[in-house]
């Protein structure tokens, strides 16, 4: 498989560093208006092989140690992009139409197949703005990381890195095609409609709206990218500056302290309430588990925590994964996942 | 010449990313007070090239917070097996979004114990997928009497010393150190 990310800092790592070279050892949440009332709320390494062709167009580091530890980054200009393809990557982390209605495993992969086709055509765009890609062959799951070079929810096109022109859509009216478009998957729980919100998606975005006018209050990047955190140090995008850690977490990372929180692609980082700076990842989730979905074929080991052991134990009739602050059931045969039976954060 | 990484700056000093420097961060008290005392991050005494990666990458509180999660920690050792230069690079503040991809790479969710891996790979016919939080897919084989864990490149990693529980989740002690690509 081949997974696709911007060089930024990919790159780095193989290439900042000529010793590699030489040696030959070796979700997102919360945009808009502030809302007072919630916001209280293979050892050895030996062959380093650098290749370089197409005047530049192509670099490929790759690392490979005692016959089994490779990282390979290839990084490509020009029209040579292949398709990408999730391989293995068995989660229905499916968006807005894509949504995967209880279908097995083949419909999981169709929909992350168009998911990374979508993935492709903003790279392709990124390409011909003259931005360097980074490829990352992967039979696997894949490593994307920076796709388009930027954390998640930032434009990969001009200006770059900077906050998508969706934000601009805080404060209007929710398109009425995106009206219908429920959460799904670990977004169902993560971000509950109550009284005075609800949430919709519109594949890239979710918006909170506000009940009270039907106006978009916020939004929230859905970049559902792999290994996509933001650096700590690095400022949180002011456009998504808002309280958006998902149900689950609020206890452990309320608002209102000495220190905002935010959830950003599978992180809930701390950040600095007055410099903005993130200062710490508190917390990761993996997002990968959904009330309706087929169970991950990568999801075979029982993980339920401890203490819970006693309670939900693997039977012929159900099995029980533990996913991002809930514990869910799942039927054995169908391999659906059927209930979130305990939260248990 | 400019190099890749500075152009990774260019991004990134847009978001007042690059030669920051992050003040150093605890976890919340609510969190702090479920995990209890003996988290995944006061249990990496012996992991002490692990413990400075988690530090720089700024995943200290997610070791000290309710999580759970099981962490496949790479000795030290398995760090020294890595090109020369590569975990510097890493570590380096231009580093942090690869550092901490690795990293995640090696975090699972929920407690998965040694038996539990041997009993999928029994049931998975000698083999078993594993999630990594990440978004990768480590796979876990018998070897002799114990378990290997390999990335997607095939970088092999033995688990040394299993299921050592600690409040927020169980460590496995492994000999290399895994890559989230091929």
């Amino acid at each position: 498989m081949v997974k696709w990310i911007l060089a930024a800092g990919a790159a780095a790592l193989a290439i900042s560093t000529p010793s590699l070279a030489q040696q030959g050892g070796g979700n997102k949440g919360g945009g808009g208006k502030p809302d007072k009332a919630e916001r209280g709320g293979g050892g050895g390494g030996k062959p380093v092989r650098v290749e370089q062709q197409g005047g530049g167009k192509q670099v490929r580091v790759e690392q490979r140690g005692g016959g089994n530890q490779q990282l390979r980054v290839d990084r490509k200009g020009g029209d040579t992009l292949r398709s990408a393809d999730k391989g293995e990557r068995m989660v229905a982390r499916s968006k807005g139409d894509d949504r995967i209605k209880g279908g097995g495993k083949d419909s999981v992969r169709s929909a992350e197949r168009r998911s990374d086709d979508r993935d492709l055509r903003n790279l392709d765009r990124d390409d011909v703005d003259g931005r360097r890609l980074v490829r990352f062959d992967d039979d696997d799951r894949g490593f994307r990381g920076l796709v388009g070079g930027c954390p998640p929810g930032l434009s990969k096109n001009p200006p770059f890195c900077m906050p998508s022109g969706q934000f601009k859509k805080i404060g209007s009216v929710l398109p009425a095609a995106f009206s219908s478009r429920m959460l799904d998957g670990p977004f169902q729980q993560w971000y509950r409609d109550d009284d005075r919100f609800f949430y919709r998606n519109d594949g890239d975005y979710i918006y909170r709206v506000n009940r009270d006018g039907g106006l978009i209050d916020a939004l929230f990047p859905l970049a559902d990218r792999d290994f996509s955190y933001y650096p700590i140090g690095m400022n949180y995008p002011s456009e998504f500056d808002q309280y958006n850690v998902p149900y689950q977490y609020r206890s452990f990372y309320p608002e209102g302290g000495a220190y905002d929180y935010r959830y950003g692609d599978g992180a809930i980082y701390q950040v600095n309430p007055s410099t903005n700076a993130i200062q710490s990842i508190v917390a990761l989730l993996a997002g990968d588990l959904g009330v309706g979905q087929p169970m991950p074929l990568n999801y075979g080991a029982y993980n339920v925590p401890i203490d819970y052991r006693d309670r939900y134990y693997d039977t012929p009739d159900a099995m029980y994964r533990y996913n991002d602050g809930y514990i869910y059931r799942a039927d054995p045969k169908t391999q659906l996942i059927t209930a979130v039976i305990d939260a248990i954060v | 010449m400019i190099k890749p990484w500075m152009l990774g700056c260019v991004a990134a000093l847009a978001l007042g990313a690059c030669g920051k420097q992050s003040e150093p961060a605890a976890t919340s008290e609510p969190a702090a007070e479920r995990a209890g005392d003996k988290t995944l991050a006061t249990g990496l005494a012996k992991n002490a090239k692990l413990a400075a990666a988690v530090k720089a990458a700024g995943l200290e509180a997610t070791l000290a917070g309710p999580g759970p999660y099981t962490l496949i920690a790479p000795s030290d050792a398995a760090f020294e097996k890595l090109p020369a230069g590569a975990l510097d690079t890493l570590m380096k503040p231009e580093g942090r979004a690869e550092l901490t991809a690795v990293l995640t790479h090696h975090i699972l969710p929920g407690t998965i114990l040694a038996a539990d891996i041997g009993k999928a790979i029994d049931a998975g016919g000698g083999k078993a997928l594993i999630a990594t939080i990440g978004g990768g897919t480590l796979t876990a084989t018998r070897e002799g009497a114990g378990i290997l864990l390999a990335d997607a490149a095939g970088t092999r990693a033995m688990v040394t010393a299993a299921d050592q529980q600690r409040s927020n989740g169980v460590i496995h002690q492994v000999d290399s150190v895994l890559m989230p690509t091929q």
